[in-house]
């Protein structure tokens, strides 16, 4: 939070999207952390693997599973390296928020930081739920042609408007709902930790924990329910 | 601080408390449902709680859409 409302003035006054500092530089060290360890596991890979090869084997089988039980087996081949990349950088740029120098700061800056994680911006964000949004409807009409559109008529033509809404509505809460609980909770530390520095923030911080992998893993999920519905087959 | 300025103030706490108390409740009664009938059938686990996390999500939302507009209320306090 900033300190007065000059100084939310001086940070583009009421335009949200340019709160906070550099969050393009803790995107591309989200990036170069993820190909880091995807290197590192992968090389020199073993048949009985242990290590981080071990960890890394153990999160993405875990995450295929799950999604092979709403996908099914064929399609969850198909879209699963983007529905996993979603929940990687997602939980990746999260988690970057409990670097000490992350995020919110100390008193005397008043809240949010130079450098804040690139899930705390609403333009990566909504980069994010933008192409969720696109490919969705490109898979849909990959898998049943221009019948794909036949959808938006369901179940009485009348439907449309309300059918056009949803589509609309889906990725601006895809956007909003992962920008406002990681934003969000780098405002309340700040606020905790400009008035009270020591200890109190603590147990916040721990919640941003749980917080991080839940959004992580709810933006994956609906990425995926909406992937699943646009490329069902329904005869 | 200008009386407008007040008001937005109080708008801006308003949008997010208020909107806090809805999702708040829902949240509250969808878990305690999921509990219910996990409780009632372990085996079902798996599937209610994914349902669970889905229909929390979007219950969620709304407090975030009023978190959002404080945050833009915020931003307009000292114009």
């Amino acid at each position: 939070m900033f300190g007065s409302a000059e100084a939310a003035q001086a940070h583009g006054g009421g335009l949200i999207s340019d709160w906070g500092g550099m969050y393009l530089t803790t995107a591309w060290g989200v990036m170069a952390l993820l190909v880091l360890i995807a290197v590192l596991a992968t090389r020199n890979m073993q048949k009985v693997p242990s290590g981080l090869q071990n960890v890394v084997e153990f999160l993405i089988e875990g995450m295929y599973n799950f999604l092979e039980g709403m996908l099914g087996p064929e399609r969850v081949k198909k879209y699963f390296p983007l529905l996993m990349t979603f929940f990687l950088f997602i939980l990746a740029s999260n988690y970057i928020g409990l670097l000490p120098w992350v995020g919110h700061e100390g008193p005397e800056a008043g809240g949010i930081g130079k450098y804040i994680p690139p899930t705390a911006n609403l333009s990566v964000t909504a980069a994010l739920a933008i192409i969720v949004f696109m490919s969705n409807h490109i898979f849909g009409l990959l898998t049943h042609g221009l019948g794909y559109f036949k959808h938006f008529f369901s179940p009485m033509w009348w439907m449309l408007p309300l059918n056009l809404i949803e589509e609309v509505v889906r990725p601006v809460s895809l956007a909003m709902r992962l920008y406002g609980n990681i934003f969000g909770h780098e405002l309340v530390v700040g606020s905790l930790l400009a008035m009270v520095p020591y200890f109190v923030p603590v147990p916040i911080q721990l919640l941003g924990v749980l917080t991080g992998a839940i959004q992580a893993f709810v933006f994956t999920l609906l990425a995926t329910t909406y992937i699943a519905g646009a490329t069902e087959k329904h005869h | 601080m200008t009386i407008v300025s007040g008001l937005i103030a109080i708008g801006a706490g308003l949008a997010v408390g208020l909107g806090a108390i809805g999702a708040g409740v829902g949240q509250g009664i969808a878990a305690g449902k999921a509990f219910e009938s996990i409780a009632r059938q372990p085996e079902a686990t798996g599937t209610v709680r994914t349902l669970l996390f889905i229909a929390l999500a979007f219950m969620e939302t709304l407090t975030i859409y009023g978190l959002v507009i404080a945050l833009m209320l915020y931003g307009k306090l000292g114009a």
